[in-house]
């Protein structure tokens, strides 16, 4: 268990004048048997106000407009979260799990990925939990992180043919993986101790209960580890969904911070 | 026959319906062409105790389909229960997980549902299709009606006919049973739209204000309409003719220029009805077609009053034997596939074609279905003046207001080729007008 404070900033900048935006943020950590989360303070500039709403996974995300015109936008969402309060999420919504069982979007697998299931995987005999480790070991063994290698649209069966990726397609390879070996599977957003972006892992049901696995870093979710929300793809999962009028080019940088209170990291 | 007097003004309707731009827009080879839906004066007739039996029947699948809706996208019981197995429904590409958990207003999902039916040579009405995205047609018959009583007024006089330019009426009905306060707005992408002709005539015809997308706006939690002096109106139902995906940008396709951004956020906090809800197409795939006799036993306790064409699912084993031992006498359909597109003949294929439609069927057998050709009933035509025999089907109206209703009239399909046995507009038909006796 640790105290994390985070912090996501993003900030987008354009070469000419903006004349309406809308936008839908989908960044934002909530209450799990896993996390809890404290103080989140969300800042918009300029500050127009926004809505609060829930996807189809019952994510938590802000939405809104600014119908004047302007040259940049800023957010930054900042909290604490006390994580790993249990090594697992309960199903809490035993309606969506079926959901999860089944291929879609850029998880879909194809022939590479079908030949790696039977080559390696068909015959594991082993508990789910450990299946779907070993899964991972396996996969992080064949598949190699190369950053820019990939895009944001990449589908799970073009990444492993090539044999590279990023955090997305290992996750999105992995859930692949997991539906063809029966075991419902999702794609997680969250964020890592550490500096960076925000990053991507996979939960897989097990008697009811999700757990966390991070193919990317071959390991298990451990309590450095804040989640967002989850969905079937990345799609489903996007932090940012914009549509602007003019703007010209786009600049956009996304910084996220998590540090352990307890070190003052 | 007291309506011979009529067929004198076959070319009179047309000309009329053509002046007042009853057409049908389609691509071919990606080219936007507008064709005249060709009038053929000879009307449907369907004797009011038989259209009787029809409402019944249609109410009670429409009630079913909504029933089921609603289900799906939230505690998917029927699922669960095993009437359907997973697989029709979440690796269908009509199944949206975006709608998940959105109630729309009253709980109703398909307030305009149009049904396809046809009649066979055994006398008994065969569902064909569902169709609770948007469907489209009951303009034609209307102003078809509208024209042929002032083109031949004596014709309708003796006739004890039910009066279908009631549609207007219960669609208001319908839009109002679910408005949550505002403005009534019909949404089109435009004037290249196929249907654009009904949208602007169901406008005229109801007072809803026709808009395109530029026109709505969101704002705070809640949907405006933008008015001629920049004022903004709220909206309280929206009846969008505009599909799912190029709904709005923001939840859907991203690429979407004819949305309104955050329309469907406005939708899930119950400030603005959407007619139809979003995520229909669940419930009107060719493979959930199967399923839908058996939703009304389940959803209802009810027998079903009008069948289903008989239907196998490859899918399931002993179907795919069937299919693949009378692999002749059946027609497939690819369930991704409408408007007549996906639909071949078994017996119309040459060995090659045959061989490699049962090698994809064999890889992909959740892909299609298969059914038995329904020898369906002909309708006389007229071509040169004189009748001809032509296949025909039906495509009813059943709206969801605070009640079921069905619309007394329905459009009515003919193939023109006589070898064929589809209908859809799009693949060059014309149609008629259906009478409904009222006594």
């Amino acid at each position: 268990m640790k105290k994390l404070h985070f912090t996501y900033e993003m900030q987008i900048e354009y070469s000419t004048e903006v004349s309406t935006c809308n936008f839908t943020i989908k960044c934002i950590p909530v209450d799990t048997l896993r996390q809890k989360i404290e103080d989140i303070k969300i800042t918009l500039q300029p500050d127009v106000g926004y809505q609060w709403g829930k996807d189809g996974f019952n994510n938590t995300q802000i939405w809104g407009a600014n119908f004047k015109p302007h040259t940049f936008f800023r957010y930054e969402i900042d909290g604490f979260a006390t994580t790993e309060l249990s090594n697992c999420e309960e199903d809490i919504d035993e309606n969506l799990a079926m959901v999860f069982a089944h291929p879609h979007g850029l998880n879909v697998a194809g022939k590479a990925i079908r030949d790696f299931y039977i080559e390696k995987i068909k015959d594991i005999n082993a508990c789910t939990f450990d299946k779907a480790t070993q899964i991972m070991k396996l996969l992080s063994q064949s598949f190699e992180y190369r950053t820019g290698s990939t895009q944001i649209d990449t589908y799970a069966e073009e990444a492993f043919e090539q044999g590279c990726g990023v955090c997305q397609d290992y996750a999105h390879i992995l859930i692949s993986l997991l539906h063809l070996a029966g075991i419902p599977a999702r794609y997680v957003t969250g964020f890592i101790i550490g500096e960076g972006v925000s990053h991507a892992w996979v939960e897989f049901l097990d008697d009811n209960k999700w757990y966390g696995i991070d193919p990317a870093n071959n390991k298990l979710v451990n309590d450095e580890y804040i989640k967002i929300g989850h969905g079937r793809d990345a799609r489903d999962c996007m932090i940012n969904r914009g549509i602007m009028h003019g703007g010209g080019l786009h600049t956009q940088s996304v910084n996220v911070r998590v540090k352990d209170t307890e070190k003052g990291l | 026959m007291k309506h011979l007097e009529l067929l004198e003004h076959t070319d009179t309707v047309n000309e009329l319906l053509a002046r007042y731009g009853v057409k049908f827009g389609i691509y071919k080879n990606n080219v936007f062409k507008e064709q005249l839906f060709p009038f053929d004066a000879i009307p449907r007739i369907i004797e009011a105790e038989e259209y009787a039996y029809l409402e019944r029947g249609l109410k009670q699948r429409v009630v079913a389909l909504n029933a089921f809706l609603k289900d799906i996208y939230s505690k998917k019981q029927i699922v669960k229960d095993g009437v359907i197995p997973e697989d029709f429904i979440f690796a269908s590409s009509g199944y949206m997980a975006e709608c998940e958990g959105a109630t729309p207003p009253k709980g109703i999902y398909s307030h305009i549902s149009g049904i396809d039916l046809v009649k066979g040579k055994d006398d008994i009405w065969y569902i064909l299709e569902d169709n609770l995205r948007v469907p489209s047609g009951a303009s034609y018959p209307m102003i078809a009606r509208e024209l042929c009583r002032r083109a031949s007024p004596e014709t309708f006089k003796d006739l004890k006919i039910e009066d279908n330019r009631d549609y207007a009426k219960l669609l208001r009905r319908t839009f109002d049973n679910v408005n949550v306060g505002g403005h009534t707005v019909i949404l089109t992408p435009g004037r290249y739209n196929a249907a654009y002709f009904e949208h602007s005539y169901l406008a005229e015809q109801t007072g809803a204000h026709l808009v395109n997308g530029s026109e709505l706006v969101v704002k705070d939690d809640k949907l405006y309409f933008i008015a001629a002096d920049g004022k903004l109106e709220r909206v309280g139902a929206v009846y969008r003719r505009i599909s799912d995906e190029y709904l709005d940008p923001m939840n859907f396709n991203p690429e979407s220029l004819i949305g309104i951004p955050h329309i469907y956020d406005v939708f899930k906090k119950g400030n603005v009805a959407l007619l139809n809800a979003p995520g229909n197409g669940v419930a009107d795939d060719k493979g959930i077609y199967y399923f839908v006799p058996k939703m009304i036993k389940y959803y209802l306790g009810e027998e079903p009053i009008l069948s289903n064409a008989p239907t196998y699912l490859p899918f399931y084993e002993d179907d795919m034997k069937y299919v693949l031992e009378n692999f002749d006498n059946l027609v497939l359909k690819d369930v991704a596939e409408a408007g007549g597109y996906g639909v071949v003949f078994g017996n119309k294929m040459t060995k090659e074609q045959k061989e490699s439609f049962v090698t994809l069927l064999k890889s992909e057998p959740r892909r299609f279905i298969a059914q038995e050709v329904i020898d369906f009933q002909d309708l006389d035509i007229l071509e040169d003046g004189a009748p001809i025999p032509r296949k025909a089907d039906l495509r009813a109206f059943v709206l969801t207001a605070d009640e079921p209703l069905v619309w007394k009239s329905g459009l009515t399909r003919f193939s023109r080729n006589p070898d064929s046995f589809i209908v859809n507009s799009s693949q060059g038909g014309g149609f008629k007008d259906t009478w409904v006796l009222s006594r």
